[in-house]
């Protein structure tokens, strides 16, 4: 039995899915993109049959999407239970940064010290062990090794008053550095936010800002700082002057500004459509 | 006095054009004597140059009216046209409204418009719009907003209120000594 004719039939009922293109597409098949730098029809583009036209943009993205397909059956396939799944690569695509580069931290006081005299941190390893326990301990927080109130007996150095509580000494000494710290940390803030706001003086930058916090809460009590004790060296608060236009204005110029404001207010869109006017206007 | 700022010219001539509409300009650009609009104790004045410049040399505390009132700018900024601004209105209004000789006297004493009292009105009026109220001898006595279109009013019945009352020439009696 000679089936070609049935089998010649039922082809014809569908597109062919081999496609040619000129300039073969760009096929991304991790992000599933296809994308077609051939040239387009110009006289269709700018012809007024809307028809055609569509029915051209519609035959190439047809074929973009057939062979966006094709390569994706190209790939290789495994089965499962229920589908057939076809293995995508990676993307190759670079797709540009949401955001932009994150900006570089402003160095501190330390770090740029270390890098104008080349001094470069080695890498410790966070833990140490610790012969007494014969465990690896934190080089330094909790639980860390370097806690000096931890020792059980702290030797009085020679020249040391003996009255003196030792325990009491290394506890005060480590508030202490850790306050030296915090100071230092205030510093480095203030001095990236000056470099910021360019200005050469983080002092200064200092003293205004105080002077404003200053005339901020004085003029926070309840009678806006009437009755409060004035500082010595005070600084004064000078509001701002309400400016209005001079009286004797040239008067072409002034009809002009207001023709100008006119124009501005009269023209601005109004939100609504008298109806019945333009329905009675459609009638007509 | 002083002149007015961008903003508050922009808030007068808001008020205004919902009367006059573009016809403003025919109140800046005048063919006869360049005229502005001066702010003197929070009232508004229309003002010839000459007389303007006059007035200028005048204390301030010393100094009444000058031109005409068009109105004040309320405590918050809003502002408030007065009756003596009504011949300038009545001039250039787009859209007027006439009152029956019966419904003259209840808009005088300060009463909305309603629909029975109603003459005539400009065809197409639309709704909240800014109107100019004559009598039947087409004298203008006040100024007010249309509470329906033209369109609409016809369906009313006839104690409806038609045309809200603003203002009337009877403030020329009522409030005599806070108008100027």
């Amino acid at each position: 039995m000679d089936v070609s004719s049935a089998l010649e039939a039922h082809k014809k009922k569908f597109k062919t899915t081999e496609v040619e293109k000129v300039i073969p597409l760009d096929i991304d098949l991790g992000l599933l993109t296809a994308s077609d730098i051939n040239v387009l029809d110009d006289s269709l583009l700018k012809s007024k049959d809307t028809a055609a036209l569509n029915k051209y943009l519609r035959r190439i993205t047809r074929d973009g999407a057939q062979l966006l397909i094709n390569s994706i059956f190209s790939r290789p396939t495994r089965t499962t239970e229920d589908s057939v799944i076809a293995e995508l690569p990676k993307p190759f695509l670079k797709l540009p940064r949401e955001k932009h580069v994150p900006k570089p931290k402003p160095l501190t006081r330390w770090e740029k010290f270390a890098q104008t005299k080349g001094i470069q941190s080695t890498k410790r390893s966070q833990k140490v062990f610790d012969e007494a326990t014969g465990e690896y301990l934190p080089r330094w927080g909790y639980r860390g090794v370097n806690d000096a109130e931890k020792q059980w007996l702290v030797e009085v150095k020679d020249g040391a008053d003996p009255f003196q509580d030792q325990f009491q000494k290394l506890r005060d000494e480590k508030k202490e550095r850790v306050n030296k710290n915090q100071r230092r940390h205030q510093r480095n803030l203030e001095e990236s936010a000056a470099e910021q706001r360019s200005i050469s003086n983080p002092r200064s930058m200092q003293k205004k800002d105080l002077q404003r916090t200053l005339v901020l809460s004085k003029s926070s009590t309840a009678s806006m700082g009437r009755f409060d004790r004035q500082l010595v060296g005070e600084p004064k608060v000078k509001g701002v002057k309400r400016k209005f236009k001079s009286n004797d204005v040239d008067a072409g110029e002034e009809k002009d500004t207001s023709l100008k404001l006119l124009k501005k207010v009269v023209d601005a869109p109004k939100g609504k459509i008298d109806v019945h006017k333009a329905i009675r206007k459609l009638k007509k | 006095m002083r002149p007015l700022t961008e903003e508050e010219t922009k808030t007068l001539f808001e008020k205004l054009a919902r009367y006059v509409g573009k016809n403003i300009t025919h109140l800046i650009d005048r063919p006869d004597e360049p005229h502005c609009f001066r702010l003197h104790e929070e009232k508004v004045y229309y003002v010839g140059e000459t007389t303007m410049k006059k007035a200028a040399g005048i204390n301030r505390d010393h100094l009444l009216s000058f031109g005409t009132c068009f109105g004040k700018f309320t405590k918050t900024r809003k502002f408030r046209l007065h009756i003596t601004a009504l011949d300038y209105l009545a001039q250039y209004s787009k859209y007027k409204v006439w009152v029956k000789p019966n419904g003259e006297m209840p808009f005088l004493y300060g009463n909305h418009v309603v629909k029975a009292h109603i003459g005539r009105i400009t065809e197409d009026t639309p709704e909240h719009q800014g109107v100019v109220i004559y009598n039947m001898a087409d004298n203008p006595i006040g100024f007010g907003t249309t509470a329906r279109s033209t369109v609409e009013i016809r369906r009313l019945d006839p104690t409806a209120i038609v045309v809200f009352h603003q203002s009337d020439v009877g403030e020329y009696l009522r409030d005599e000594n806070t108008l100027f």
